[in-house]
């Protein structure tokens, strides 16, 4: 009996630990489960956000020549002007354009007669005073840009002929020539203003030191000049509104100043340039941070090369110089410590990179005996001071960039000594930005020239820069080709794509462009200049880059723990 | 006094006019505003710029027109932000007072304090300590010391604040306030109390040393009395020259302390207009800190006169 007793207590207890063990095991399950599906912790409600801000911009009057701020356009107009397209990253990593919510879904587009964009406004898009967006914004915008005398880029709005706004919540856009970037427009650097605000008022005036409308998740509170922007949630937006309760902008123009704040946690995200003061502090480690180091960006740097003048009027001379850098060590050397290495192999940023052949240029690497070979039949002798000369004339480039910054610089160095290596004798002179873009590249007084371009849409046409109808003879100023780049081929092809609808046409065009570029080495691509953005672990959300919007552009979706 | 004083201002004004002209053509001549607007893919708004800016019109016509506008206390507006001028000079001037006028203060006490000290107590090991601590004073570039005091109290220790004045976009002066000044004014008094405290110690010297200092201690004057009332009050006749001198010169000198500390002041104004060729601040800029400087000269002869009755401005 006792036996049997034992025998039922010990069943129990089995039982009992059973129990217990399938209770404690389906809650391991449920948290591991729940741990899988909350990778992304929840963004939690309330908070303020400080950010370090590079830069100030001149002003807020967007579509005014006082504008052209990058960081005013992220900070500001991306969060509070309503735009037609947002710019994101489809399946592929590719960015593309896709409607906002300010519309109903795709502008319808028509090719014929005429190119005619149709857009239609959702029902519940209103401005920051309860007023609905109307096609009639779309027309003063339109205006405001295409026919004022004190605007920072009338590109492409001058190729509108017309807005119609008789349905106010339908906007139809009939462009006088084919403009392949429609969706940049009402996009890009300016998005879309208040006409019943604005209309009658001296637009500049009012906007140039803040404004207190909104068609975006935020409205500016307050801008204290050389201080802070703020930013706090606009009530009446009809999209996801913020979790935070205000976003503040602090400026900071020195590079350590800016890490400094970061690290102390006065700042709670910065967007540093790559300089190599940068590196060189992200590489020495900086706690509690997260960061993401992104090569699609809108910018790229090149070595650009005035094919105007001797010595890079000659093809040979290009060819050979492109043959005698190894660009992955310079790019090793600028942004290895960053994960990056790879050089950059077409003369275009990163984000049209669907449009372009990426490895154009990738014939293009370190090969000596190329050198000889092409300088040689170029007429060139290896003289005995080991460089190359012409009729007594010692090959050698001048070489400008900017003064004062260290990554070029730094970068012209290691170019001298490859290119000395190489028998091509190279001079440096620097300017100030401002004589640099203003004088110097406008003239031609130049060989070649180190420095980035950047965009602000994902228009992929390089026209304005290699077109000969964009060039001026050397000593003159007028047109944005300071290369002098005269290639009638590709003339051919990128007013083709200037005028290319068709998206698929537009990529094989690009492609071919490329080809183009490479092929007469018109200058060399060098780095697609990376963006960095740090945050630290408190700030949670779906932070990521963003080639065009730069990174704040979904603001509204973070918060911050405590 | 009041007509030496007058005279004095008369005498400034074609100077500034003199120098203004020079300015404005200088900057003319070297910075182009538009340039900034040379990467746009619009190659015509240069061309718009200057239209709108009058930069076609000829330099005397330029600064006849802006000569007229300022004589009437219209500084016109800033070329980039389209802001007033005078307001843009007022915001940073506010600034700039907010870092000279605590770091002006608290380093003439001190650096009377440790002159003073210095001085009585000649070749003692304090004296060396304080003049070999001037030296490095002295020597030491602002910005260093800026850095590293940011590194160890703000960065590692977290006592103080670097980010301008106020965290995020507070305002009023309150502890957060005084903990952003500590650094920026430290930093500030670092190099001119090494230098105004060498000047006191110097001139306090000569003052001990006098005639009417050994009969006065001769006749059993305490020495306390001595000290402070027969020599300091000589002894700061030279310290306050140079002091108005310095006072003057800072108001646009602090650049490399604003941008470290991101404080929004004359410095940064200059620097920052120079570099994009803002004629028509830096020309507000010179102007007030020519009359500046002119009345702490005029301040310094003045208090001059008032310390040594001996002294009649004709």
């Amino acid at each position: 009996m006792r036996r049997k007793r034992r025998g039922v207590q010990l069943l129990g207890a089995l039982f009992g630990v059973l129990l217990i063990a399938t209770a404690c095991s389906s809650d391991n399950n449920k948290n591991n489960a729940a741990a899988g599906s909350s990778s992304a912790p929840e963004v939690p409600k309330g908070g303020t956000l400080i950010i370090g801000a590079e830069q100030e911009p001149d002003c807020m009057d967007w579509i005014g020549t006082c504008s052209g701020s990058s960081w005013g356009y992220w900070m500001a107009a991306v969060q509070t002007m309503p735009r037609a397209f947002d710019v994101v990253k489809d399946s592929s990593g590719n960015y593309v354009y896709k409607p906002s919510i300010l519309l109903k879904g795709e502008p319808k587009l028509e090719t014929s007669p005429k190119q005619k964009v149709t857009y239609e406004i959702a029902d519940d898009a209103v401005w920051s005073d309860g007023e609905p967006i109307t096609s009639t914004d779309f027309k003063y915008t339109w205006d405001q840009i295409a026919n004022g005398t004190d605007v920072y880029d009338k590109t492409g709005y001058q190729d509108i002929e017309s807005v119609d706004d008789s349905n106010p919540k339908v906007a139809v856009v009939t462009f006088k020539t084919n403009y392949q970037d429609w969706k940049g427009l009402f996009t890009g650097n300016y998005g879309i203003f208040p006409a019943h605000i604005l209309q009658g008022q001296d637009r500049d005036a009012a906007m140039k030191d803040g404004y207190k409308f909104s068609g975006g998740p935020w409205i500016i509170d307050s801008w204290t000049k050389t201080d802070n922007i703020t930013l706090v949630p606009n009530p009446k937006y009809w999209g996801p509104k913020p979790n935070l309760d205000k976003v503040i902008f602090k400026f900071q123009p020195d590079t350590s100043a800016e890490f400094t704040a970061f690290k102390s946690d006065q700042v709670s995200m910065i967007y540093p340039q790559p300089q190599l003061d940068a590196v060189d502090q992200i590489n020495a480690g900086l706690p509690n941070t997260q960061k993401v180091i992104s090569v699609d960006t809108g910018n790229f740097e090149a070595l650009w090369m005035n094919m105007g003048k001797p010595p890079f009027d000659d093809e040979a001379v290009r060819k050979a110089v492109a043959f005698a850098i190894d660009r992955g060590a310079i790019v090793e050397r600028l942004f290895g410590g960053l994960g990056v290495h790879e050089p950059l192999q077409f003369l275009n940023a990163r984000v049209v990179k669907q449009y372009a052949d990426e490895n154009a240029f990738a014939q293009y690497k370190k090969d000596l005996s190329q050198v000889d070979k092409l300088l040689t039949g170029a007429g060139y002798t290896k003289g005995s001071d080991g460089f190359y000369a012409k009729n007594g004339q010692k090959l050698s480039i001048l070489v400008r960039t900017t003064a004062g910054n260290k990554r070029r610089e730094l970068t012209e160095q290691i170019l001298q000594q490859q290119l000395k290596d190489a028998g091509i004798d190279m001079q440096i002179e620097n300017a100030k930005a401002g004589d640099l873009f203003g004088e110097l590249a406008p003239l031609g007084d130049f060989n070649a020239a180190i420095y980035a371009q950047v965009l602000t849409t994902l228009g992929p046409s390089t026209c304005n820069l290699f077109c000969s109808n964009n060039a001026s003879p050397i000593g003159q100023k007028g047109g944005n080709n300071y290369t002098r780049t005269n290639i009638p081929e590709l003339d051919t092809v990128l007013h083709q794509m200037d005028g290319e609808l068709d998206d698929a046409k537009l990529m094989d065009e690009g492609k071919q462009a490329e080809r183009i570029k490479a092929d007469h080495v018109i200058s060399l691509p060098i780095d697609p200049l990376p963006n960095i953005l740090l945050w630290s672990n408190k700030v949670v959300g779906p932070i990521d880059d963003n080639g065009i919007l730069g990174p704040f552009w979904n603001m509204n979706l973070w918060g911050v723990t405590s | 006094m009041l007509t030496y004083s007058l005279r004095r201002v008369l005498y400034s004004i074609p100077v500034l006019l003199i120098a203004s002209f020079v300015l404005f053509a200088g900057v003319r001549a070297t910075f182009d505003p538009t340039a900034r607007l040379a990467q746009s893919r619009d190659p015509q708004v240069q061309i718009r710029e200057r239209e709108r800016l009058g930069l076609n019109d000829p330099l005397v016509v330029q600064y006849g027109n802006w000569l007229k506008n300022a004589v009437h206390g219209d500084f016109g507006q800033s070329a980039t932000s389209r802001e007033d001028v005078s307001k843009m000079i007022s915001r940073a001037m506010g600034n700039t007072l907010q870092l000279i006028i605590i770091g002006a203060v608290v380093s003439v006490f001190i650096a009377i304090g440790i002159g003073v000290f210095s001085a009585v107590r000649q070749y003692s090991i304090l004296d060396y300590l304080f003049t070999g601590l001037s030296y490095i004073g002295v020597a030491m570039p602002p910005f260093w010391f800026g850095l590293l005091a940011i590194e160890f109290f703000v960065v590692q220790h977290r006592w103080f604040l670097s980010v301008g004045l106020h965290t995020g976009d507070s305002s009023g002066f309150d502890l957060d306030y005084l903990k952003h000044l500590v650094l920026p004014v430290a930093t500030l008094c670092v190099q001119i109390i090494a230098s105004w405290s060498r000047y006191q110690r110097a001139s306090m010297l000569d003052a001990l040393s006098a005639d009417y200092v050994r009969t006065a201690r001769a006749k059993g004057v305490p020495r306390w009395k001595v000290v402070f009332k027969h020599a300091l009050r000589n002894a700061l006749i030279p310290f306050v020259t140079v002091v108005a001198l310095d006072f003057g010169a800072l108001f646009g000198g602090l650049i490399i302390t604003e941008t470290i500390f991101s404080i929004g002041g004359m410095g940064r104004l200059f620097y920052n207009a120079i570099l994009v060729g803002d004629v028509y601040v830096v020309q507000a800029w010179m102007i007030l800190v020519a009359v500046i400087i002119i009345l702490f000269n005029l301040c310094a002869d003045l208090i001059y006169g008032i310390l040594d009755p001996r002294i009649r401005l004709a």
